[in-house]
């Protein structure tokens, strides 16, 4: 990297200018799968944040004892027994949510941000910068998967975290909880996304 | 140290990392794990069959489990069967309580299943498929009703409603619980289920 960012800014792209949904559109399976109710979505967010922190922490630091040749092999395996700590974590004390999640916690190993910031970021930045820049990317992805629930549980289900939010007047969209109701749901909000990114740019121009 | 060797060397090392870590976490969460399964099917045995006092395991096999049930004077009341078979998208696992002669079907419960969000998924609805099940006569197999009835006293006595919409999940359920009723009476007449033993009531 040519100019260094703050440690804000390190954080912050994240969120916004680098956000790993809205821009990046990179783990996409799980985003478009466990999204059709709040609290999934939630459970998602958190379990990839943990696994993601603690893979940029432990392979920032080990960075330099792994040769180039076998890096991918080394990433994938701390990142798979990160993995399998959170779905064994999530099946011994929250069930249900274990349940409703299925075979996502497991499939958080081929999540491509995950593997994407090890080979873009903590691969080549000390431990600090990437435990920021893993806490920046888990921000932005729990935001993202955030947004996209809420929308669909309360379009979906009428419901917002398992509580009736619509009135009895409200005839649940059922294609909302489907997977066509994922990628409505996503391509509305990237275009939303892409109009405010263009009239800021313009603005600023 | 030459590169391959240190490739070698390198993998090697995180993964007996990496293995050791996880037997640790493995042995720490297993017993807990258990433990939520376990609570989870006495739960459902339970409410199957609400007079329960003390229930144990007596047969098990590949997708067939059965439980009795016993009362406070250690006499049967019922059987818990637990079952699990191939639904429209993924595995189905259920438990259903019977009375001691096999003929009359106590109540249903889905535990496990993936069945399409709305419409499948209602299998596990008390509502619109659950209490069409109690008290069932099953001395024959099963039936499904089509068109489905809003009222379970419009259903046949060895009738069970379909869902609107989603008839395959309904079927696939029926043939979970019409052939582990099938396989419970053989096992009964092998005089595997050991309740046959002492007390006959």
């Amino acid at each position: 990297m040519s100019t260094k960012k703050s440690l804000s800014e390190e954080y912050l792209k994240g969120l916004w200018s680098e956000n790993p949904i809205f821009k990046q559109l990179l783990g996409m399976c799980a985003t478009l799968a466990v999204t059709n109710a709040v609290i999934n979505g939630i459970a998602m967010g958190l379990a990839t944040s943990f696994v993601l922190i603690f893979s940029s922490v432990v392979i920032s630091s080990i960075k330099k004892l792994i040769p180039n040749q076998v890096r991918i092999a080394a990433y994938i395996v701390v990142i798979a027994s990160f993995v399998t700590v959170a779905d064994r974590f999530l099946a011994a004390f929250f069930p249900p949510i274990s349940k409703a999640l299925g075979p996502y916690v497991p499939l958080i190993v081929v999540n491509c941000i995950i593997l994407g910031r090890q080979e873009a970021f903590s691969s080549r930045n000390s431990v600090g910068r990437s435990f920021i820049d893993a806490l920046g990317m888990s921000s932005g992805f729990i935001l993202a998967l955030l947004i996209l629930s809420s929308i669909r549980e309360v379009l979906g289900s009428g419901t917002f975290l398992g509580h009736q939010v619509m009135g009895s007047w409200f005839k649940p969209w059922i294609v909302m909880i489907l997977p066509a109701g994922a990628f409505i749901t996503l391509g509305v909000l990237l275009a939303i996304f892409m109009l405010i990114e263009t009239k800021t740019r313009k603005r600023s121009a | 140290m030459s590169l391959s060797a240190r490739m070698v060397v390198v993998l090697t090392v995180v993964g007996l990392i990496s293995g050791t870590f996880l037997a640790l976490v493995g042995t720490m969460t297993e017993d807990r794990i258990e433990m939520n399964r376990q609570s989870e099917i006495q739960k459902a045995i339970i409410e199957l069959i609400p007079e329960t006092e003390s229930s144990r395991k007596i047969y098990e096999e590949k997708s067939l489990t059965v439980y009795e049930s016993l009362d406070e004077n250690e006499n049967t009341v019922g059987f818990a069967v637990y079952a699990s078979g191939t639904g429209f998208q993924d595995v189905i696992t259920l438990m259903y309580g019977i009375d001691p002669s096999i003929s009359k079907m106590r109540d249903l419960l889905i535990l496990d299943q993936k069945e399409t969000p709305g419409l499948g998924a209602k299998i596990a609805d008390e509502e619109s498929f659950l209490r069409f099940w109690e008290n069932r006569n099953c001395e024959n197999p099963l039936a499904l009703r089509k068109p489905a009835v809003d009222s379970p006293e419009k259903l046949a006595p060895s009738e069970v409603n379909a869902i609107t919409g989603a008839t395959i999940s309904s079927e696939k359920v029926l043939g979970i619980v019409n052939s582990s009723l099938a396989r419970l009476r053989e096992i009964k007449e092998e005089g595997k289920l050991s309740s046959e033993g002492g007390n006959v009531n």
